[in-house]
């Protein structure tokens, strides 16, 4: 799920910025820093949309560098359990299958695929429904539902199932 | 004891008469219970008795051998066993004997004994009603006459009273309290008797009893179980126990204890809960071949003590159709047969009779083979209870899976709501998610709220339901849903955490964290948790990713800790194989950094990425975490086997991107700064410095395709970004657009700006030079055999870079580095015959075989820094002292040649000395270059060197290699001679020739002494000192002074 929500930061920035351009660089900086970034509470940050506010440089003794507290809006992705999601496939073993919807990795394992579906190996190892209406191969796209999450410092990992109503393939490839 | 209660009773019933019935009463009100209790015991133990005796009966070969074999004293039970054929008599006799006594003495507790069912029954309503009458603290009795009168009456009481219950009180602790020993009770003594024959010794006493009746003054005798070598006896003075035990040879009464009042009831108290075996329970065989095998309880006879497991029968039936066929039957004590199931076509291949029959008790079908019982394969085995152990039974997912029947997977291994019957304590804890498996509330979810003894009380999740709800701890089971992250708490797979997937009953499929494998755990073994670990990750000096030697030449990665054993997967590239082995098989760690080229030369360092680009694992890609004997390990996360780590060959991989690595910068850092030393420091070679400029200008690509140069890394040598790295991502004409490694831009440079290190991509890929593709490949591995010899020896010191050779030394490096590129040169003959010269030769015959065993034999070639390849060959050729080296190996084998230079060159340039000095020198230097610090010494103590020092040349034996590299030399073949310090590039191993004693100066033999059997190309076979027979490159060998 997106949220937008403020967050708040500090920044460290170094002498040589200092001058017009300040707080230019800071966002500059604050961008580079923190987009695609992930943390456990509140998910990934996709993207800044906003400076809320900048509070009053503290300058580091010995170091010359100054901390800016910055506030800062921006637009947050993070996975819920229960949550409906669009994936594409990255890539699909016997164990299940990896899809990606942006930033977050989630597994589908084979148990969370239903049951008429099978593995096939080869070349383009994929799932398959016995009448072979239904395939699940590297950059299908599927609609599944997250079951569970599991947060770390840098990565958001997901497991998934397309083992319910009006999940599974959504577009695939091959049928383009 | 089972006569204490009694005796109290009748103590009471002597009590006066006005006391009268309520006084009985009350008493009687205590007595039950002791009455049952008692009767519980007695039960237990004739029972015990009787299934003793058949045990004894049935598999005396086991266990109670002992008793059996000299019961001299045990009169009735011996004299039983003896005198009565059907051994199995003998229990119950005993059985009788016992109750005979009883009954004899009183007739109350003959009924306690026997028909305490319909005793209970009558009791029950009394204990209630004498209850309500409560009145008077008990007082107990020494007094031990009969009162026939009292006793009429409290037998009428007992059964006339069966009016008006009322079912309110239990018995309090209080009243429990009462009956507990006091000083004027009788005492307990603690009396010596042959171990072994404390049953047996009771029974005399027993028999003496009935023999002498009244002069005996004890009150009863025990024998427990547990306790060896001792009886019990309870009478009221020691003289009583002495007495009593006079002319009995199996009780020592010599030592008789009084067991103080306090551990009275300590003794007679049972100390572990009688198990409670009922069907399908799993158990485990204690004895027998089936020892510690699961089995499973199919029917349970409490009477008889003996139960029906089902087993998986390990019969060997070939030996059974032998002896059914009465041949000769070897006996083989050590051998059980595996565990399998029957086979009935099997076994009636082999004449075995099998005979189908219903067995009258359950009605069911069975195949009888030599009077065993099967059926669906498995063995039904009636057996003692005492042979099976019912406690903490914990089957492992394997043994159930085996327990499955074959070929039909009907029972759910998952429903063995018995597994439940042998969980720790403490199994379940407050704010557990919990579902109730068994009885009315089945499939009720909730939490556990407290948790009690036996009792769990949880809260239910149904609303209109009490707040909470007390479960028996049997009828839970911990309850998670998909979704829910674990940790598993025991078990084989313990330690573990991963996320639920699937929810089969009690049984979980876990997506494992870290492996990201399915594990099947009990949901009893896991809890919730946040954490992430990968279970075990160490055991001994190991960790989990730890690169480790197996022996001389295996080795491997540890993918995952077992609980004793590693499993690993081995350092061959594109087969994983996967090895289990323990820990004491592993020889150690590997803990070097090495670093190797790459398919395009660049250099992989340990967390480099690098992309598979041929074998199997084509196109995985990930941070290599090991490199060893040129061997990498890459870790791609989306790898789901082997725990996501691949082996791949360096030389099949290209690193991807130039992340700036410590290595790789060094080594291209050192480049340069001896590219500016050389001109200065490396005399010998003067023509090559007057060849460079062409060379640095880079004109000589412009006959190339420019495909060739995309992807490969450069530096920049001039203009504003003169000093980075980076990789050409197009070539356009003269401009080249290189990607910084440093600034993530692309930036288009002149060619002639660019510099240094400069080593192709992907040559292969090369249209004009594409017939040769085998050829760059060729030098690449040619001078990893001279790297890796100095690799190998640890100790060269790292100060070695500093000497002045070194420096010269890298002129050599560097042009190799660039020889490959430059084919337009006309100085190829002397320049590149390593590279070139030898590339033309291999295309027309170039056995691309050729090409792969060279780094083989070379262990250690691994380290070898990218882009240094044709320094072997190019050192010599420019050397003017060279100038015969060069035409004995360029024109010969292609194949053989990137390992022959060194030795081949040696042989001729031995006589002359000096000229070597490059070459060596050349190899020493490269060692710093590689990056092992601590790689070193090639030069060994006790080998010839030819030393060549001021022009001329001497032999001599080392004696010490100093920690500078240098080494002391003892001048000439015997030790007589003077010893001079020389520098590593004064000297020069001796090749060794047939059937010369060599030692071996690299790879993993090295130091190892040998002889040399034999020269095949340009590999020598070794025979060494313990008679192995070794292939090893000529280069490792050094003649070993006599």
């Amino acid at each position: 799920m997106f949220f937008h929500i403020v967050l708040e930061r500090n920044m460290q920035l170094h002498p040589r910025y200092f001058g017009r351009n300040l707080r230019d660089h800071l966002v500059t900086k604050l961008m580079k820093d923190v987009e695609g970034t992930c943390s456990g509470r509140h998910g990934f940050v996709v993207a800044i949309t906003g400076i809320e506010s900048v509070g009053k440089g503290l300058i580091r003794d010995g170091t010359g560098f100054v901390t800016f507290p910055v506030k800062y809006q921006c637009i947050v992705f993070r996975p819920f359990k229960g949550e409906i999601l669009e994936a594409v496939v990255t890539m699909v073993n016997k164990m299940g299958f990896f899809a990606e919807a942006g930033p977050v990795q989630m597994f589908v394992s084979n148990h969370l695929i239903p049951d008429d579906m099978e593995f096939q190996s080869g070349d383009v190892p994929n799932y398959t429904t016995s009448d072979g209406s239904v395939k699940i191969q590297k950059d299908s796209e599927v609609r599944l539902k997250i079951i569970g999450t599991r947060v770390d410092a840098t990565e958001i990992f997901c497991i998934g199932t397309i083992k319910d109503d009006f999940l599974g393939v959504i577009n695939d490839p091959a049928t383009i | 004891m089972a006569r204490r209660g009694e005796d109290e009773e009748e103590g009471y019933d002597m009590e006066p008469e006005e006391e009268g019935e309520d006084f009985d009463d009350d008493e009687e009100e205590e007595e039950p219970e002791e009455e049952e209790a008692d009767r519980g015991k007695k039960r237990r133990r004739s029972d015990f008795i009787d299934d003793l005796a058949e045990e004894d009966d049935e598999d005396d070969e086991e266990e109670y051998d002992e008793e059996e074999d000299d019961d001299g004293g045990g009169r009735y039970r011996g004299g039983s066993r003896r005198s009565v054929a059907p051994k199995k008599r003998s229990g119950s006799h005993f059985f009788d004997l016992e109750a005979q006594v009883d009954s004899d003495e009183e007739e109350d507790e003959d009924e306690a004994e026997d028909d305490f069912i319909i005793d209970a029954g009558a009791e029950l309503p009394d204990e209630d009603e004498n209850r309500q009458i409560h009145r008077r603290p008990l007082l107990p009795r020494e007094d031990d006459q009969e009162d026939v009168e009292a006793l009429e009456e409290r037998i009428k009481a007992r059964y006339f009273r069966n009016t008006q219950l009322e079912y309110d009180e239990e018995a309090t602790d209080v009243d429990q309290q009462a009956l507990l020993p006091s000083v004027r009770d009788p005492k307990l003594w603690m009396v010596k008797c042959a171990i072994g024959h404390e049953r047996e010794a009771v029974a005399c006493l027993m028999q003496k009893c009935i023999d002498r009746g009244s002069e005996m003054q004890i009150r009863s005798a025990i024998a427990l179980d547990h306790l060896k070598n001792y009886i019990y006896i309870e009478a009221d003075k020691e003289a009583h126990v002495k007495e009593v035990c006079k002319g009995l040879r199996n009780i020592y009464s010599q030592k008789v204890m009084l067991v103080p009042i306090r551990e009275m009831t300590d003794v007679l108290s049972v100390e572990s809960k009688a198990v409670d075996l009922s069907r399908d329970t799993w158990v485990r065989m204690k004895i027998g071949k089936y020892k510690g095998d699961l089995a499973k309880v199919v029917d349970v006879d409490n009477v008889r003590q003996r139960v029906t497991v089902k087993l998986i029968p390990r019969i060997d039936l070939q030996a059974l159709a032998n002896k059914l066929e009465g041949r000769e039957v070897v006996k083989k004590k050590a051998f059980i047969p595996p565990p399998r199931f029957m086979n009935l076509d099997e076994a009636k291949d082999l004449n075995i009779r099998v005979e189908r029959r219903r067995d009258p008790m359950s009605g069911d079908y069975f195949e009888n083979i030599a009077g065993m019982m099967f059926k669906d394969g498995f063995l039904y085995k009636t057996v003692s209870m005492k042979s099976i152990s019912a406690n903490d039974i914990k089957p492992t997912f394997d043994e159930l899976e085996k327990f499955r029947k074959p070929g039909d997977g009907g029972e759910d291994v998952a429903s063995l709501s018995t597994l439940f019957a042998n969980r720790k304590r403490g199994h379940f804890m407050k704010g557990d998610a919990v579902i109730v498996v068994k009885g009315d509330l089945k499939n009720l979810k909730g939490w556990v709220e407290k948790v009690e003894e036996e009792n769990v009380h949880i809260h239910p999740e149904m609303k209109g339901l009490p707040k909470t709800l007390a479960v028996s701890e049997k009828e839970l089971c911990k309850y998670f849903e998909p979704g829910n992250h674990v940790k598993v708490v025991s078990g084989t797979q313990e330690g573990a955490t991963g996320m639920v997937i699937k929810v089969e009953q009690h049984i979980l499929i876990v997506l494992s964290d870290t492996s990201k494998e399915h594990i099947r755990v009990f949901a009893d073994d896991v809890v919730e948790s946040s954490e992430v670990t990968s279970g075990l990750t160490k055991m001994g000096d190991y960790e989990l990713h730890d690169l480790v030697l197996l022996d001389n030449t295996n080795f491997g990665l540890i993918i995952r800790v077992e609980s004793e054993a590693f499993q690993i997967l081995k350092g061959i590239p594109d087969r994983p194989e996967v090895k289990t082995v323990k820990l004491r098989e592993i020889k150690s760690k590997i803990d070097k950094k090495f670093s190797v080229p790459d398919r395009c030369k660049n250099t992989i360092s340990v967390k480099d990425v690098v992309r598979i680009v041929e074998g199997p694992c084509r196109g995985k890609q990930g941070p290599v975490e090991h490199i060893y004997r040129g061997v990498l390990f890459v870790y791609d996360r989306h790898h789901l086997e082997h725990a996501g780590f691949i082996c791949a060959k360096s030389v099949s991989c290209v690193v991807v991107g130039a992340p700036s690595r410590v290595n790789g910068e060094r080594n291209g850092e050192l480049f340069s700064r001896f590219s500016n030393l050389r001109p200065r420091n490396f005399p010998p070679s003067p023509r090559r410095f007057s060849r460079e400029p062409p060379i640095n200008s880079g004109g000589r690509f412009g006959g190339r395709g420019h495909d060739a140069l995309s992807g490969a890394t450069v530096k920049i040598r001039q203009g504003p970004f003169k000093g980075y790295r980076g990789r050409v991502v197009e070539v356009k004409g003269q401009l080249f657009r290189v990607e910084l490694e440093s600034q993530m831009k692309v930036v288009t440079v002149d060619r002639n700006m660019i510099s240094d290190n400069f080593v192709t991509s992907t040559p292969y890929r090369d249209s004009r030079y594409g017939v040769g593709s085998a050829t760059p490949m060729h030098p690449s591995r040619t001078p990893l055999h001279p790297y890796m010899t100095p690799m190998r020896d640890p100790g060269v010191p790292s100060s070695l870079t500093a000497t002045p050779i070194h420096d010269g030394m890298r002129t050599p490096m560097r042009d190799r580095a660039w020889l490959p590129m430059s084919p337009p040169r006309d100085d190829d003959e002397d320049g590149n015959p390593g590279s070139w010269g030898s590339g033309t030769h291999y295309l027309p015959g170039s056995p691309p075989s050729r090409a792969y065993e060279a780094p083989t034999p070379g262990s250690g070639w691994a380290s070898t820094p990218g882009g240094t390849y044709s320094e072997t060959g190019t050192p010599r050729d420019s050397g003017s002292a060279y100038a015969n080296a060069p035409s004995p190996y360029l024109p010969s084998t292609p194949g053989g040649q990137p390992m022959t230079p060194s030795s081949t060159a040696y042989l001729p340039g031995t006589p002359g000395g000096q000229p070597m000095t490059p070459g060596t020198g050349g190899l020493e230097i490269m060692s710093p270059a590689i990056g092992g610090e601590n790689e070193g010494p090639w030069f060994m103590p006790d080998i010839l060197v030819t030393l060549s020092r001021s022009g001329e040349e001497s032999v001599g034996v080392i004696r010490e290699v100093l920690p500078d590299g240098g080494c002391k030399v003892t001048l000439g073949s015997s030790n007589n001679g003077e010893t001079v310090t020389v520098r590593p590039n004064e000297i020069e191993m001796v090749v060794p020739r047939k059937s010369d004693k060599i030692k071996i100066v690299g790879g993993a033999l090295r130091g190892r002494n040998g002889k040399l059997m034999g020269v095949d190309g340009s590999d020598g076979i070794v025979k060494l000192d313990n008679l192995d027979v070794k292939i090893l490159d000529l280069t490792f060998l050094a003649k070993l002074a006599q």
